[in-house]
Parts: C-alpha cells; structure tokens; sequence
C-alpha cells in the first residue's frame, strides 16, 4: 500500500486504518464466499475463518467510526435524508463517502455481522460446535442456515451494486475512486462538500478494540466450557464395545434409531452374512444400552439427517442415500485401502467417529490411502 | 479408599478385553477332548484340506475358513469391515486356544456362517491339529 504525500493540490482522505481496512475486507469477504458456495467440508475451517476475520475487521471499523480521521468518522458520512435527496439530484462532489456509498457502507456492516450471527448459529446447532452450540438446537441451526445463504447472496448483491457505484461515481467526477482506496489521497476541487477536520485517537481505538476482543474471547471461552445438549452418548458402555467391536468398529448408538437397534440385536444370527450371535445376559445388556441411547437421543446433524430415516432392514447406514451422497467422492480404492477395509469403517477417515459426532473438523483420509 | 474403588472399577471394566485370556485351556487339551468326543485321532492333513476348502451352506460372502483367515494361518487375516485378525498359527500367535469360551463362541458364529451348520468334534479336533502342526 502506497502512502503517497498530498500535494498542494490534493488533501489526505482515507487514513491508513480504513485503506487496510477496506482491502482486507475484500480478501475475507471474497475467501469467506468462495468457500462458503463450494461448501465443502474441508474448508469449512477456511470458512469460518474468513467470516470471523471480516466480523472481526467490522467490528474494529466500527470503533474506528467513532475514535478515527475526519472521513472515517460515521458523523461525518452517515447522511440525513435531504443529504441522500440532494446526492441524487445531481449535488456537489463528496471528499469522503458520498451519501449512497455511506449507505453502502452501513448495509455491509450490518450484513456482514448478520452473517457472523447466523453462521455461528448454524455452527452451534448443526455441528454443534463454537460458542453457540450450549444453546441451539439441530432444527434452529439448520433453519438459519437458509437465512444465512440468502444473507450470502445478498452480500454478493451489494458487492456488486458497490462495484457499479464506484465505476459510475469515478465517471461521474473524473477520478479513479479505487486508487483513492489504495493511495489514500483525492484531488482538492473548488465546491467539494469538506467536512471539519476531526483528530484520531488512536491510542483510544486500541484500547477499545482490545476490550472488545478480550470480551469475546471470554464470552467464547466460557460458552465453550458449558455442556453441549443433545450431544450423542460419549462413553461407550463395556460389554457393548467388548462384544460388538470385535470385528468392526463400535458404532455410535446415536447412528440408529431404537427400532433398527431391536432389529439388529434380533438378527445377530445373519449379521450381514455372518454369524454374531452374543450371549443371552450380553444381548439383554446390549440392547437395553443401545435402545436408551439411539439416534431418538440425539440432536446431532447425523441423527437427523440420517440415522433417524433408517427405518427398513437390513438397517445399513452405507446403503442411505444420504451417506452415499457424502461418500461420492471418495474413491473405491479408498475403501478398499488395508489402512481403510470396508465402507462400514467409519473411524479410519472419522477421528470422532465412535463418539458419534462425524464433525467436519475430524475428517483425515489415512496417508496411505493418497498414494 | 478411592484409589481402590478406581482400580477395581478399572479392572472391572477391562475384564471384557481380557476374556480372551482366561487362560483355562490349550491347544492340546482342545484337541484331546474333541478328538475323544468324536472318537477320532486327529489329523492335521484333514484339518488342512478342511480350513481351505470351499463349503456349501454358508453366507454367500463367507464360502471358506480362508475368507477371512487367508489360506495361510501364519498370516494375519481381514474381516470383512476391515478389522485385521491375529494368525491362528499356533507358532506365531501362542496364545491362541487359551480360552474356551472364545474358542466355543468362535467356531460357533463362524461354523454358522461358513458351512450354515455346527462343526463337528472331529472337525474341529482336525483343524486344531492343523492350526497347531504349522
């Protein structure tokens, strides 16, 4: 970023907070989109974090609003309606953000933090992850996320509205606007609206800013140490796991409902195709264990989506439509990889599989299998 | 005090795991008494010729011992989900045939699914002698 000196003829605008600003916007909110559209589980983190960091910088503009130069200031752009009258009746050039372009401004905040809001409740009700997950339920996350990606689109709306109004705005008044947003400096003119010189203080934006993310991080630290509610049953019990991970892995019992669990114990005899049979006192133990703890339990994105649609023997969760839609992707030779052995081996690739969680985060194809 | 409770808790819920090493019995011992029940000498030849043949009557996805234990029991086998499975050579795993409860509950799901009927005393006394001769 150049930080060219005004001549005599043009006058600092944006200072070099909004100019960093502005830019580093852009980045987050165009990664934020890019890996949000191709939803894709894998960059899910990438997602998340490019939201974040665009709530974050949006947050930090906000005190920046208050505590910043002449033209970062929001009393200084934020127009009056006879302002926004007068811009469109064709009235003098603006030094600073002219009254369409602060409502531009204002409408991407408050979008950008809708989108951080809706996006951290759907992280904490669909994956019950981060600091909403204490407090929302499956049906309420995956209900935002709707609300979410109509924000999405709507930010992609006014990302290209904005574009527009600098080409047109830049024509208008014979200047490249963009460069103004690199260089900081714009041409003085004779009959330009110039605002009052106001003083920064920055030492006072820090201090403001660092409160603010001393307090969210407090608030997500103490959110993260409350217990999540409908999480699936985290300890398996000892006969279950002794008897029924002898030859594959110890399924969560959140990953069938009670009714498939019944149809599972009372067909051990053909086992998909073999022999299980367990003892009498193991299958009392076992079934009573698996039934309190079935997918009926559980208000995980994986008991809703899937597990709770398993209704019709022989119950097989690799014969959903829904698994095999998450599986397209993943080659024959994957499975079929020694590190991996069988599509029923959910742990080789799900770190917290047997936890019944199957969070986007714990996703790692075994090495071997990348050859 | 509460240490005791944690190491009986402990132990209590790795008794499980540790079942198929109760260490009741042996090879030999397995071998003698089905041999004696089937009134037979045990023969290692017919246990060979029984653990690779292909048999009728079981699962469509199990038609031999050697489906899963491969068709040398010095080698390590696969399940079908995957799970690897110990050598059932005597030789390279010796604590195979320790316990009877895993050895009845095995040839038990297994006979099942791969012949759709109980082994035989002489069987089994034939393919323990043939687990053991390698």
């Amino acid at each position: 970023m150049t930080t060219a000196t005004p001549t005599a003829s043009q006058t600092r605008v944006w200072d070099l907070f909004v100019r960093v600003f502005h830019w580093s916007l852009v980045l987050s909110v165009v990664l934020a989109a890019a890996s949000g559209f191709l939803l894709e589980s894998r960059i899910l983190l990438l997602h998340i974090s490019a939201g974040l960091a665009a709530a974050a910088l949006i947050v930090a503009r906000i005190v920046w609003g208050f505590t910043g130069t002449t033209y970062a200031r929001f009393a200084e752009f934020v127009p009056a309606p006879a302002d926004i009258r007068g811009h469109l009746a064709g009235g003098s050039r603006h030094l600073g953000h002219n009254p369409l372009g602060a409502l531009m401004v204002l409408a991407l905040i408050v979008l950008v933090l809708a989108l951080a809001v809706t996006g951290l409740v759907v992280l904490g009700g669909v994956d019950k992850s981060g600091p909403m997950a204490p407090w929302v339920s499956y049906a309420l996350g995956s209900g935002v996320l709707g609300l979410h990606e109509a924000l999405a689109f709507g930010i992609l709306a006014l990302a290209a509205l904005h574009f527009a109004g600098v080409v047109f705005e830049s024509r208008r008044s014979q200047e490249n606007l963009a460069r103004a947003m690199v260089t900081g400096v714009k041409e003085r003119r004779p009959g330009d609206h110039i605002a009052p010189a106001r003083r920064a203080h920055p030492a006072l934006a820090v201090a403001a800013i660092a409160v603010l993310a001393a307090g969210g991080w407090a608030v997500t630290a103490s959110q993260a140490a409350r217990p999540v509610p409908g999480l699936p049953v985290a300890t398996l019990d000892a006969t279950y796991k002794a008897a029924c991970s002898e030859c594959h892995i110890a399924y969560n019992p959140s990953l069938l409902p009670a009714a498939a669990w019944l149809g599972i114990m009372a067909g051990l005899k053909d086992h998909f195709g073999e022999n299980a049979t367990v003892s009498a006192a193991e299958a009392e133990t076992i079934t009573a264990w698996l039934t309190a703890n079935a997918a009926e339990t559980a208000d995980t994105k994986l008991a809703h989506r899937l597990a709770l649609r398993i209704t019709e023997p022989p119950f097989a969760i690799t014969e959903q439509r829904y698994w095999k839609r998450l599986h397209t992707e993943i080659p024959d030779a994957v499975f079929a990889n020694r590190a991996v052995g069988a599509q029923s081996n959910c742990a080789a690739c799900h770190a917290d599989a047997e936890q019944g969680r199957f969070s986007p985060f714990a996703i790692d194809l075994p090495k071997e299998t990348l050859k | 005090m509460n240490r005791l409770v944690f190491t009986l808790a402990a132990l209590l819920a790795a008794a499980p795991a540790m079942a198929q090493d109760a260490n009741d019995t042996n090879a030999a011992a397995l071998i003698a008494k089905f041999a004696a029940e089937a009134g037979i000498t045990a023969d290692a030849e017919a246990g060979k010729a029984f653990f690779l043949a292909n048999q009728a009557g079981g699962g469509a996805d199990t038609p031999s011992c050697t489906s899963c234990h491969t068709a040398d029991p010095r080698a390590m086998g696969e399940a079908r989900t995957g799970k690897p499975i110990e050598p059932m050579a005597l030789s390279v795993n010796p604590k195979r045939f320790t316990d009877t409860a895993f050895v009845d509950k095995w040839f038990g799901r297994n006979c099942d699914s791969v012949l759709g009927r109980e082994c035989t005393s002489a069987e089994k006394a034939n393919v323990l002698a043939y687990y053991s001769s390698l």
